[in-house]
């Protein structure tokens, strides 16, 4: 089976002009609005969090004060950093791949995009049932989502963010698997791209906040 | 089909220009997070570092809307959509600052100086 979509149905593709009035596709339109929702969003969520912070900054834990310090363990939100970094970078370059036609290679990129993003919710998994029990023998007290406000405000906004890349890790496994179909073609190259905006979208969200909620603390 | 050709052509060396594009982008990003691990264990004032990290972020932020979500090569519209919700976001993040701003709380619950000052620091880059 040739799964590579032919150079004639791409250059075809290619002068297949949306008709609408803005010229631009509507599922795109309307993905950019909701990332645009969203910003609003998640910027209230993390404000929130941060203002919370500042106003308890001993985060009123039952069991001693809270050194989130102690608590946040670095070196793995970086390595999940980095991780959710280099999903976006495969994200786009599946994108790219289904604009040429290229389907072995987007499906490649995509199973790529799906085992990181995988990774990123195994560490936010991991980090959370860290947190949640402490380490009593380190004196580290349990952060959970009920003892402290800090332990509200930061699993309500990362777990908000994790449901977020949960649910595009669900979107890329259905097109992943639809690609088998038969029916994915050249003029599903939007499609990709509109899962591929909200896959970026994700990434961007999770830069800021890591430097907002974890990196801030380090210093 | 000599037109069909043409087109094929300038798509594949735009897509080819694209993903060269994608590639230095991807190392820069790694670079800057790099970066910014280690500039927070940096012995500098705690100004420097905040405003330091809130520039890098800037960067990825816009690296990554700019090129991965290929806002340079669209059309200006989506660009102005996404920075009207953006703007709105960051009114929104200046407003709720003003409100719970440091001149209105007590001064005992300040003893986190380092956020704080981030706040300033984001008021006034924003």
């Amino acid at each position: 089976m040739n799964s590579d979509i032919s150079s004639a149905a791409t250059v075809d593709a290619l002068h297949h002009e949306e008709h609408s009035s803005t010229g631009i596709e509507n599922k795109k339109l309307m993905m950019w609005l909701f990332l645009a929702s969203d910003c609003m969003f998640f910027g209230t969520l993390i404000t929130t969090h941060l203002i919370y912070r500042k106003l308890y900054p001993s985060g009123a834990a039952e069991e001693g004060i809270l050194n989130i310090k102690n608590t946040f363990n670095i070196e793995l939100t970086s390595f999940s950093t980095f991780i959710l970094l280099m999903s976006s970078f495969l994200m786009a370059l599946a994108v790219s791949a289904m604009h040429k036609g290229q389907l072995q290679s987007f499906r490649k990129n995509v199973l790529g995009v799906i085992f990181f993003g995988l990774i990123f919710l195994g560490c936010q998994v991991y980090e959370f049932t860290e947190f949640s029990m402490g380490n009593p023998t380190a004196g580290i007290p349990p952060l959970t989502l009920s003892n402290s406000i800090f332990g509200s405000t930061f699993y309500l906004m990362t777990g908000t963010h994790g449901t977020h890349v949960a649910i595009g890790v669900l979107w890329l496994v259905a097109m992943f698997f639809y690609s088998f179909s038969g029916r994915m073609n050249i003029h599903s190259a939007i499609d990709v791209e509109v899962a591929g905006l909200y896959w970026h979208f994700v990434d961007i969200v999770w830069i800021v906040i890591f430097t907002a909620v974890y990196l801030i603390e380090y210093i | 089909m000599n037109a069909h050709a043409l087109s094929l052509e300038s798509l594949i060396k735009e897509e080819a220009k694209r993903y060269h594009a994608f590639i230095n982008l991807a190392f820069i990003l790694a670079i800057l997070t790099s970066t910014e691990i280690v500039i927070i264990f940096l012995p500098f004032a705690s100004w420097l570092i905040v405003t330091s990290l809130v520039v890098l972020s800037l960067v990825k932020f816009f690296c990554v809307i700019l090129w991965f979500m290929h806002l340079i090569y669209d059309r200006i519209l989506l660009f102005l959509l996404f920075m009207s919700g953006l703007l709105i976001a960051v009114g929104t993040v200046i407003a709720l600052m003003f409100l719970f701003s440091p001149n209105d709380l007590d001064r005992s619950l300040f003893s986190f100086n380092t956020l704080s000052m981030f706040f300033n620091s984001f008021c006034f880059v924003a």
